[in-house]
């Protein structure tokens, strides 16, 4: 029998332990009166052998040895009694404690889902691994590269292809860009996944390119284009203008293997070539083509393979293939690349440079939110030691009637974990509406990438937050029932409260909290102020274009199978149609957003001179039109801008940045004087083009942080270099967003298929720059604040205990004639001592926490000066209030009461 | 009246053990047994009989049921497992070689004396 089955049936244990003990008493007493003995003696006798019946329950019961969870739920009932005797000092402290832990369950959540949460729906995901080469940024292998290593290796059970692409989908009324994913067919048996609804991809759906046009639907899109229409499977829908019939749906939750991006529909890679329709180097079968490295792969480890064993085997195989088919030199940016091969397990979201800044984030999030715990824990430690004072008496009666020490440390410390449980619990709540804010900072991505995030609580957090709160009671209720064990039980009982013994020892730790807790706002507050700085610096930096009064509207003309004539007539037609329209200054098209979430570069070299490839420069590779400079907002420093002569017939002509004007030409001593050299760009088939303009730097890139140097720029004709994904620029009178309905009815006049993309403010998409610093300022900011406030609450308590203890010698003083003045100059200066050494303590803290920021900081270094005196003199004021309040307090004191009252 | 002498400390378990051994007992016939065999030279103490029956059973040495006795009179009989044997022949075959061991020290310094 184990321990709980005798808990439960401690009942039954009792009785049958009474009737053991009665049936010894009777034996023994039946015996003693065959002896001879009187059955009143024999009785007393019997009892007297055997020893008190409560003693002797008692120790068995000690046997039993389920004793301390007896003692256990004795505890929690007089810890249940405790808190409902005192419904105020419950709430306060519960209120504290689920701010801490709420702020702890919120974060977590958010790390749970951005980190280590295993992919849903999918069988056994601790045996999934993602297959990365290099650092991670997006895809990294060929298709080859996937059929050698899925065929070579013997360390997984089967190796899955994905990629995946903005595609086209429906017509006329309901046209949209959504997120798809080409996938090798045994993609959904590699994650284990059968469908809610029809099938998935068959073998011979994965042989031969473009003859299966079969998708398989994610559940939620199902659901929300098809209203759940369980007939659809077997029909047909339009893709990138092209019939595919529906096959399947996936199980409700499974977005794909990349989350939070969400996937709508997967088709077979074999209909890759057939849903691209793609210019230039990428004609190519992009299946057989080994330098086209735009897919992942997911694979499962076989049973008893180890991660590690599994990378050493498929590294091996890699490098393989790197040796026998050497990149060409011209596609590799460094030759120093690392091009290893990493397996990852898929948790959270997996998209390399994402992930860091998520790791980066989670960090700063956990150390902010455990600093408020503590905080919380702090001023509930010091609630806790005034209780203890008011029930010195109880301790004492306690131990004064045999209670051990530890026993009595047991019985507080569950008080205290109840009371951190009750406060969790009202965290969860507090959580949940702390996580509905937080999304709203979710980033900004364009679609279709949507930032989907499940923040719903499960399991983990609930095990989190609950293992939080007994730990938390645990912290903040050992020093008070240490102290409160300890009393002297002599004065305790005789009542004498203020004894003089124990109240300098317990206000010394008193202190010693509220200095802790000034320290630890001061620092939280230091880096929220720095985030504050770096966002102020982020809008007032001169990105080199001015995003205000833009609209920006994009198109992917290939997903509607435009050809290259098309393209170019239809991006003519539009910006001719929407310059007509009232309220427009300029319009002009462009291959790229600045700071938007496409970038590409390309290397130039100079005609003039030669270059060794390793020097070789790389340029953000921009096709513009005509009056696109006017348009966008940077200023041209010398030459002119594109024309509507500058045409596919016309001599190659270029624009180049200050900054690669410098970089190509180093020798020359103002960038204007690059005008009329000649330089050549491209990767493969190299385009000689006149440089004809010079234009002021622009922060265009958003990969590149924004605090950087400008990132080398070469504009082109659009005419010159067509690209069938682009982007309208529109700059307005007055606010952009009043032109949206004119331009969507300008599109749809030239083309009522055509999904216009992200038809908003320009400025909207440069928000995505400074994303990291808004979301660090707002909630290391309302966190801060939330440390502050509490710390605030934990001076003014500690300094209306003091003043109440000290109530008589005020009086006193205003008796023997002090002022007002001197009496509040008095109060103060205790006040004011704890929060300068608090001060000191977060400022040296400070320090040495902010360095560990100085990655997310720009235009601010970490040890600002202004935000450290700012921040210093903030904290003091608050603290100055808080001691203000009861010292005045004090003065209202009436003498007479005052000398009276002990 | 001959003094009785106190149990040595663990040596409880060890009787009780023996005793329940020999066949199912209840607890105050275990106690008659000690008393009875020991020839009254070993003072069980009541009092610790049952916390000791009950930590023999929370250890799993002994296993109890309730059955009727011989009066009719429901009662708890122990009996030894299978482990609480094992315990037994090896703490009675300690016991021994201690007793040997201390009798043997004794008869030396009796002998050193003479």
């Amino acid at each position: 029998m184990k321990w709980w089955h005798r808990l439960f049936r401690r009942r039954q244990h009792e009785e049958q332990l009474e009737k053991e003990l009665r049936h010894h008493l009777d034996l023994h007493t039946s015996d003693l009166i065959d002896q001879g003995c009187s059955p009143e003696e024999a009785r007393r006798r019997a009892h007297l052998a055997l020893g008190g019946p409560e003693q002797v329950k008692e120790m068995c019961r000690d046997a039993r040895g389920t004793r301390w969870v007896e003692e256990l739920l004795q505890d929690l009932r007089i810890g249940v009694r405790m808190l409902r005797k005192n419904p105020s000092f419950t709430l306060v402290v519960a209120a504290t404690l689920a701010l801490g832990i709420g702020a702890n369950t919120a974060i977590f959540g958010l790390v749970d889902a951005l980190l280590l949460r295993p992919l849903p729906i999918v069988k056994a995901p601790s045996q999934l691994v993602l297959l990365v080469r290099g650092d991670g940024r997006g895809s990294t292998l060929s298709y080859p590269d996937f059929k050698d290593l899925r065929e070579r290796n013997e360390v997984l059970s089967d190796l899955a292809l994905f990629t995946q692409a903005p595609i086209s989908f429906g017509n006329n009324v309901r046209s949209e860009v959504v997120l798809g994913a080409m996938v090798s067919g045994n993609y959904f048996d590699v994650l284990g996944i059968k469908p809610s609804l029809g099938r998935t991809f068959l073998p011979e759906e994965d042989r031969t390119p473009g003859t299966h046009p079969v998708v398989v639907l994610n559940h939620s899109f199902w659901q929300s284009r098809f209203n759940s229409d369980r007939t659809l499977v077997g029909q047909t829908i339009v893709l990138n203008n092209q019939r595919f019939t529906v096959i399947g749906i996936v199980p409700a939750g499974f977005d794909g293997e990349s989350p939070p991006m969400k996937v709508s529909l997967w088709i077979p890679v074999m209909m890759t070539s057939a849903m691209r329709w793609e210019p230039g180097e990428a004609r190519q079968d992009p299946l057989s083509n080994r330098q086209n490295e735009n897919f992942g792969a997911i694979g499962r480890l076989k049973q008893d393979v180890s991660i590690v064993q599994a990378q050493t085997a498929l590294e091996t195989i890699n490098r393989q293939l790197e040796e026998a088919n050497p990149p060409p030199t011209e596609r590799r940016i460094n030759p120093n690349d690392d091009r290893s091969l990493r397996l990852l397990s898929p948790q959270g979201m997996m998209i390399g440079p994402l992930r860091e800044m998520a790791v980066t984030s989670s960090r700063l999030a956990g150390a902010t939110v455990l600093t408020v715990l503590l905080i919380a824990c702090a001023n509930v430690a010091n609630l806790l030691m005034v209780r203890a004072i008011r029930r010195r008496k109880e301790v004492a009666v306690r131990l004064a009637l045999g209670a051990t020490r530890g026993r009595l440390i047991r019985q507080l410390l569950t008080e205290s974990v109840l009371l951190a449980l009750v406060g969790a619990t009202a965290g969860l709540f507090l959580a949940y509406w702390i996580n509905q804010l937080l999304m709203a900072f979710k980033p900004p991505f364009p679609p279709p990438f949507t930032f989907a995030l499940d923040l719903s609580f499960d399991i983990r957090t609930f095990a989190f937050t609950y293992l939080l709160a007994i730990a938390t009671g645990v912290i903040f209720g050992l020093v008070p029932a240490l102290q409160a064990s300890r009393p002297d039980v002599l004065p305790a009982l005789k009542d004498e409260s203020n004894a003089e013994g124990p109240r300098v020892r317990w206000l010394n730790l008193r202190n010693a909290l509220v200095v802790t807790q000034v320290a630890l706002s001061l620092a939280l507050l230091i880096s929220t102020g720095l985030f504050l700085r770096t966002l102020r610096y982020a809008q007032q930096i001169d990105l080199g274009f001015k995003p205000d009064h833009v609209l920006q509207v994009s198109f992917n003309l290939r997903l509607q199978r435009y050809n290259e004539a098309q393209g170019r007539e239809f991006y003519q037609r539009i910006v001719e149609r929407i310059e007509r329209l009232p309220g427009v200054q300029t319009a002009s098209v462009t291959n790229l957003l600045p700071l938007g979430f496409i970038w590409q570069s390309t290397p130039v070299v100079p005609e003039d001179r030669e270059v060794p490839p390793n020097e070789r420069v790389f340029a953000g590779s921009v096709s513009v039109g005509s009056q696109y400079f006017e348009t966008i907002g940077t200023p041209l420093l010398r030459g002119r801008g594109f024309t509507v002569q500058d045409t596919i017939k016309s001599p190659q002509v270029a624009i180049v940045s200050e900054k690669l004007a410098r970089h190509l030409w180093p020798k020359i001593k103002e960038p204007g004087e690059a005008l009329g050299k000649r330089l050549r760009v491209g990767r493969s088939d190299l385009v000689s083009c006149e440089v004809i303009g010079v234009a002021k730097d622009a922060r265009n890139n958003i990969f590149n942080r924004i605090d950087k140097e400008p990132e080398p720029t070469i504009y082109r004709p659009f005419a010159q270099n067509y690209s069938a994904l682009a982007s309208l620029i529109v700059r307005t009178d007055g606010d952009p967003r009043g032109l949206s309905s004119a331009v969507r009815r300008e599109v749809a006049a030239l083309d009522e298929n055509l999904p216009p993309q992200n038809l908003q403010p320009l400025s909207e998409t440069v928000s995505l720059a400074s994303w990291s610093a808004r979301t660090g300022a707002a909630v290391l900011g309302v966190f801060g604040l939330l440390g502050l406030v509490l710390a605030a609450i934990g001076i003014y308590g500690v300094m209306s205990y003091s003043v109440s203890r000290r109530t008589r010698e005020i009086g006193l003083r205003m008796a023997l004639g002090a002022e007002t003045r001197d009496v509040i100059k008095l109060i103060l200066k205790q006040g004011l001592g704890l929060t300068l050494i608090g001060t000191i303590i977060g400022v040296m803290l400070a320090v040495a926490v902010t360095r560990l920021l100085t990655s997310l900081l720009y235009g601010v270094t970490a040890t600002d000066p202004a935000t450290f005196a700012g921040v210093v003199l903030f904290v003091i004021g608050v603290a100055v209030l808080a001691c203000y309040l009861p010292a005045r307090r004090a003065t209202k004191v009436d003498p007479m009461v005052a000398l009276r009252c002990e | 009246m001959k003094p009785k002498s106190d149990l040595p400390q663990g040596t409880l378990d060890l009787l009780i053990l023996k005793v329940v051994a020999l066949g199912p007992i209840h607890g105050y016939a275990v106690a008659q047994r000690l008393e009875q065999v020991s020839r009254g030279v070993v003072q069980v103490p009541q009092g610790s009989l049952y916390p000791a029956l009950h930590r023999l059973e929370n250890r799993g040495l002994l296993k109890a049921d309730w059955k009727l006795t011989e009066t009719g009179r429901e009662a708890k009989f122990y009996r030894v497992t299978r482990k609480g044997q094992a315990q037994l022949e090896t703490e009675a075959a300690g016991w021994q070689r201690l007793t040997q061991a201390v009798s043997l020290i004794l008869k030396m310094s009796e002998g050193g004396a003479g």
